[in-house]
């Protein structure tokens, strides 16, 4: 991941990263840095700073995971462990230079945490945090019971420091270095392609595979970028006090690093750093109330409740949210073409071709031995009473559900057996019945992430100002243009409806599908949809359409095909189909 | 009651305050010698340290009723360790950025003392210690003493007994696999075979375990006809025990200071009657340990042990060294501890080694029903 | 042999316990989709109870284990209403944290009113146990393997044949559905908690003469306990004691056989595997969220 591969977007809310401009950062960072190197601390506030550097780093990590992709993690004490028991024992038993133990345990940790992921990630949830308990508890014991390896429970001392840092302070100063160095990164990461793709993963999971977003790449490499800083935090911890041991990186530890994320706030590394600094001196302050045993632990656990109760974005996420209220959004027009759209056109004359599709649940058939072909360059439309199978068969169409039998041809291709993110790549787009936007992001990140789709043709090399433009065109082309840089809980119904569809554009699909496209809106706003129905067909780009509405269905399909039960009872040119029998009374027979 | 984000928020900016204004109201304080103790107030250690600050208050005054040290009053400082190595080096380092502070007591943890050692070695200052890794006093740090015996001494002191008062040979060890339990063990080991004695089993378990039947169902196996252990947890001492006994295993069993706690005692109740164990501080041991235990029973209630024993002979020897040395230079304090001979402590009597070892041998006590009866006192031929 | 079905048995009683409180983790997870981090803590609270009523109070055995689930009763019920209620809207994350908070609060909220020191709580039992055969069997571990028996025999009972029990499956199934039927569905989660806390002091109070009442005790139990669920399927009643027992067998032939101090570490490992090869426990079955 780099941060430069945005340093020129214009125009998004999100304050573009651009180093000219960040200069008051890095001019405090630079003053912090001089202020840790020579001012004089007594040991105990150095130590005490040394530890907050090196603990917000691996919080960091946490911002990442948990704050940018919705991540459970309950191992970063661990992944900590090990960068910092890769530069104790290097530096010591092995007499390794300290630079490449702390790039060493680095990587090591990168690697456990991809490993980690790989095996898990793809459930979840609870799961998720079952399975970084349970590693975090193995480490904790490997580093208890394997003396020979890790000194066992004595932990390693005299751990070295890098030559030209020998002094405490000056390692602490460079640490403050570190942190503003990667602080600065974590800051920019949402702006980047993986940050956007872990902010799609955590604001809609369905909806980012569809859009072409591969979750579970896209969530092993937060998971890994986690552990990474949580290994990078414990090899400059190792360094910064010359002693590890096994009860330092214990799951109560894991526990203290996730409370300071959620404690200053987990979208932001500035949260982080105050989350971290708050948590390592609260304790200390509470001090006082030694005199009774447990007293200041009981306080601090209450403090989590009441935090979680009454800051549930964290101490900057509280500070912030008045400013965010009150401050313009900035406005920068952006100019872009009209939007062009140019399907695909490998497969001949058939789009889409279904046949003899199934989809089983336990005993259930929704969908039963379904064929269907989508001709190029019209609207086709998938009708049927409510129950008759239509979402699901639009489901596994784009791959959310596994056919049990039967076989998908999207364009040529066999696309019966991909996971959605490959479907999106091979040119399948889709809406969802229920909106399935980006909700923490503005209209134009939204559709950015749909113009981001890979395999479209239509945004070059895909750098910023390309997927800008495209998306700003879908945006436009869809009337919204103006009110890009809002965010999606400011838009009606109706309208993001229409971002929706701007996203599934925005891609330049071979196919869009749209799921009940007409459902909650109004009557003025069913009209302005099928005139969009219509400029979009007018491009050549096929629309298959679920939808009740029989008069949108009739006016603007050419084609329809019947489904009851999960059968199909008619399929042919639209008139003909509406006035089948069959059609008339599996219709009559519901309403 | 209604209590609003920004009212929660008011809070939190005041308690995150209040200990500033609080902290600097309580400041100004006399002239008075301050000793740093580093103790564990919270975490799974909080009772044994609740033990050690009552001895070393008691100590404190006994010292301030005398006269205190160089004419003025000896004062506690103390930090809680939470029971935790980077807690200690944390409580450590906040005691030693305050200068006035001219002596430490330690942990009785060895862990403990070795995370805190390399700092202690720079601060250079003296730090009593009772933490009994043979090792403490051999890293080259001048500034640790130790006011406990070694567990070399315990080893060999355990083997001694069990090879020549009860006769046996055919040992199952078994110890922790932290760290004193895995120097205690390696102790035991070496005594033994310096009495020409393998263990026919030598077994590790890790603390807080729930359950130790497979442990049991190794040692009855083995057919080992005597126990030496290092149990770290009297909660695990306890459950031991218990099993120990339900499945039918007899044979004598000495065990490391910790199976004549004050806790095991009472968790372990008639599990433990007949037992042995290395006694540090055994009530009968001598007048300064009786004179000391009625002490401590009036003062608090409670059966002495080891826990505050040590912690009361640290402050009374590192008293009595400022006033020999007529000064609080940590040099002269150092020369005027390691000038100390035949001291009589509540531990036995102390002769510090060049090593900084201040006790060479143990006592066996055995448990009669529940009461701790001195049995004998074994002193070490040699420091190993 | 012998000395396998030695271990057999000890690991059947110690998985009982970890089945008890893994059986409150099931409870309250299908009840609100959250896994409650304080579940042990209410095993130590209830032991502690146990020790003010029936050793400092010296009240009789069987009054202080009835005051001791009522207390229990009152604690998951505040519980409720001070930790889950007020974030149910919320995602699971913030509640999985507020539940780590409680246990946190709970343990050192015991350590200062009761101190550090561990207690001692005499069994049900005046006979320690019996000699069956080459088995000890102690009377203690009996008592919790009975105790599970008769919950697995009660839960079913209470879930399938009273209307209460109805209700409560109905409310885990689809709150939405319920509340149409008119249940109320925060009445159910209230007395899911409050029958959790129960459970989970009931396994305090009955470990308690075994591994002796100690602060820390809640913590080890409830780590296990997860691991049985896991391994059982998550929001399986059957499965939680099922993999309670398992696990405890598990980690006591572990022990004998391969290694006792990392006894600790199978217990993480057969979840491991479990988590990769199958997720979704023994009974479990897996759903897809749909779209």
């Amino acid at each position: 991941m780099s941060a430069s591969e945005n340093i020129s977007t214009p125009a998004v809310a999100r304050p573009t990263p651009s180093i000219v401009r960040h200069l008051p950062y890095f001019a405090a960072a630079a003053v912090a840095v001089f202020a840790a190197a020579t001012m004089t601390f007594d040991g105990y506030v150095l130590n005490i700073l040394m530890q907050a550097t090196t603990f917000a780093v691996a919080v960091f990590g946490l911002t990442i995971v948990l704050g940018l992709c919705g991540q459970i993690n309950l191992a970063q004490a661990a992944f900590f462990g090990f960068g910092a028991y890769v530069v104790g024992l290097g530096t010591t038993d092995y007499q390794m230079n300290f630079w490449i133990c702390l790039v060493a345990g680095s990587l090591l940790a990168l690697a456990a945490g991809a490993l980690l992921g790989m095996s898990t990630l793809k459930l979840g949830g609870h799961y998720l945090a079952m399975v970084t308990i349970s590693f975090q508890q193995i480490v904790t014991l490997i580093m208890i019971n394997a003396i020979w390896l890790t000194k066992g429970p004595d932990g390693v001392s005299r751990i070295g420091r890098p030559s030209l840092l020998q002094s405490q302070q000056a390692f602490l100063a460079f640490c403050v270095a570190a942190l503003a160095i990667i602080g600065y990164l974590v800051w920019h990461l949402p702006d980047t392609r993986l940050g956007r793709a872990m902010r799609a993963v955590r604001d809609n999971e369905l909806a980012a595979g569809v859009v072409g977003i591969d979750v579970v790449r896209t969530k092993i490499a937060a998971f890994a970028l986690s552990a990474l800083l949580g290994g990078m935090g414990g090899g400059l911890f190792a360094g910064g006090f010359a002693y590890v041991s096994p009860d330092q990186f214990s799951f109560a530890e894991s526990i203290v690093f996730l409370t300071m994320a959620l404690l200053g706030g987990v979208a932001s590394p500035i949260g982080a750093v105050i989350g971290t600094g708050l948590l390592i001196l609260i304790p200390e302050w509470l001090r006082f109330l030694k005199s009774v045993p447990g007293l200041y632990l009981a306080i601090y656990g209450l403090s989590v409740i009441l935090i979680i109760r009454f800051m549930p974005d964290g101490i900057w996420g509280f500070v912030t949210a008045g400013y965010d209220r009150l401050r313009p959004r900035q406005r920068i027009a952006i100019d872009a073409p009209p939007l062009q759209l140019s399907p695909a056109t490998v497969g001949g004359d058939i789009v889409l071709d279904v046949s003899q599709l199934s989809k089983h649940f336990g005993g259930l058939k929704a969908v039963d031995e379904v064929d269907m072909t989508v001709k190029r360059g019209g609207v086709h439309a998938l009708i049927g009473p409510n129950g008759s199978g239509k979402t699901t068969t639009l489901n596994v169409l784009s791959g959310l559900y596994n056919a049990t039998a039967g076989k998908v041809m999207l364009d040529g291709t066999d696309v019966t057996t991909m996971a959605p993110h490959l479907r999106a790549a091979a040119g399948l787009g889709r809406t969802f019945q229920n909106i399935r936007l980006f909700r923490s992001m503005t209209a134009l990140e939204n559709v950015v992430i749909g113009a981001e789709r890979p395999g479209n043709t239509l945004v070059g090399k895909g750098d910023a100002v390309a997927l800008n433009q495209r998306a700003m065109s879908a945006l436009n082309f869809v009337g919204l243009g103006p009110r890009a840089n809002e965010l999606i809980s400011s838009f009606s119904y109706g309208h993001q409806r229409l971002i929706e569809i701007a996203r599934a554009l925005a891609a330049n699909p071979t196919l869009l599908l749209l799921d009940e496209p007409a459902a909650g809106l109004n009557s003025s706003e069913k009209l302005e949809l099928h005139e969009l129905l219509k400029r979009i067909a007018a491009q050549g780009l096929t629309i298959l359409i679920i939808d009740h509405d029989m008069t949108l269905v009739s006016e603007a399909a050419q084609h329809i095909t019947v489904l009851n039960f999960g059968r199909r009872i008619a399929d042919g040119e639209s008139m003909a189909v509406l006035r089948h029998p069959d059609v008339v009374s599996a219709y009559l027979g519901t309403e | 009651m209604k209590l609003t984000r920004r009212d929660f928020a008011a809070g939190l900016a005041v308690g995150v305050a209040a200990p500033y204004v609080i902290g600097s109201a309580a400041r100004a304080q006399g002239a008075t010698i301050k000793i740093g103790m580093v103790l564990p107030v919270t975490g799974s250690a909080a009772e044994q340290g609740k033990f050690a600050l009552n001895g070393a208050k008691l100590a404190l005054e006994t010292v301030n009723k005398a006269g205190g040290v160089l004419g003025k009053q000896l004062e506690l400082v103390t930090e809680d360790d939470q029971t935790t190595n980077p807690g200690v080096v944390l409580a450590f380092s906040k005691l030693a950025a305050q200068s006035e502070i001219v002596a430490f007591l330690g942990s009785i943890r060895s862990t403990q003392v070795h995370a805190m050692a390399p700092d202690v070695l720079k601060l250079g200052k003296p730090m009593a210690i009772g933490g009994t890794d043979p090792n403490l006093t051999k890293m080259g740090n001048k500034w640790l003493f130790r006011f406990r015996p070694n567990d070399s001494y315990s080893g060999s002191v355990i083997a001694d007994y069990g090879v020549n008062t009860l006769g046996k040979k055919k040992w199952a060890v078994l110890h922790s696999t932290d760290a004193f339990g895995t120097a205690g063990g390696k102790a035991l080991t070496e005594g033994l075979s310096k009495l020409g004695v393998t263990p026919v089993i030598d077994q590790g378990y890790s603390n807080q375990s729930q359950d130790f039947t497979p442990v049991v169902l190794a040692i009855k196996q083995s057919g080992a006809d005597v126990l030496g252990s290092y149990f770290t947890f009297e909660n695990d001492l306890g459950i031991f025990a218990r099993q120990l006994r339900q499945l039918g295993v007899t044979i004598p069993w000495v065990g490391s200071p910790s199976i004549v706690g004050v806790s095991s005692i009472r968790l372990a109740g008639a599990t433990l009657h007949g037992t042995y164990g290395v006694a540090d501080y055994a009530e009968d041991s001598s007048e300064t340990a009786k004179a000391y235990g009625k002490a401590y029973r009036d003062a608090y209630k409670l059966a002495p042990d080891n826990q505050s024993a040590w912690t009361h002979d640290a402050i009374n020897v590192l008293a009595k060294a400022i006033n020999t040395a007529k000064s609080t230079d940590p040099e002269k304090m150092r020369e005027a501890i390691l000038a100390i001979r035949k001291y009589p402590g509540a531990e036995g009597e102390y002769n510090f080694d060049a090593n900084g070892d201040g006790l060479h041998g143990y006592n066996i006590v055995k448990n009669e029903k529940g009461n701790i009866v001195f049995d004998k006192h074994i002193e070490a031929a040699q420091p190993t | 042999m012998d000395q396998a079905l030695q271990l057999l048995f000890t690991g059947i009683g110690i998985g009982s316990v970890y089945a008890l409180v893994a059986l409150g983790f099931v409870l309250i997870f299908r009840a609100t989709n959250v896994v409650n981090f304080a579940q042990g803590e209410f095993s130590m609270v209830a032991a502690f109870l146990m020790v003010v009523f029936a050793v400092d109070l010296a009240l009789p055995y069987w009054l202080s284990f009835i005051l001791a689930l009522g207390g229990m009763a009152l604690l998951g019920a505040i519980f409720n209403l001070g930790v889950y209620y007020p974030l149910r809207h919320r995602t699971f994350l913030p509640v999985i944290i507020a539940t780590i908070g409680a246990s946190i609060l709970m343990a050192n909220g015991m350590l200062a009113i009761y101190g550090p020191a561990p207690q001692v709580l005499e069994g049900w039992f005046e006979t320690p146990g019996i000699q069956l055969g080459p088995v000890y069997l102690d009377s203690q571990y009996l008592l919790i393997i009975a105790v599970t028996l008769a919950l697995v025999v009660f839960n079913y009972w209470f879930f399938e044949h009273t209307m209460i029990g109805k209700k409560l499956q109905a409310t885990s199934q689809d709150k939405e559905m319920a509340s149409l039927l008119g249940i109320s569905v925060s009445a159910m989660i209230m007395i899911t908690f409050i029958y959790s806390a129960v459970l989970g002091g009931l396994a305090g109070i009955l470990v308690a003469p075994i591994l002796f009442v100690s602060i820390q005790m809640g913590a080890t139990i409830a780590l296990k306990a997860f691991a049985a669920t896991i391994i059982g399927g998550f929001g399986d009643v059957t499965g939680a004691i099922i993999g309670g027992v398992a696990l405890g067998i598990i980690e006591t032939f572990g022990a004998a056989y391969v290694s006792v101090p990392y006894k600790d570490a199978f217990a993480f490992m057969v979840l491991i595997l479990f988590l990769v090869f199958r997720p979704q426990g023994i009974f479990g079955e897996r759903v897809a969220e749909k779209a």
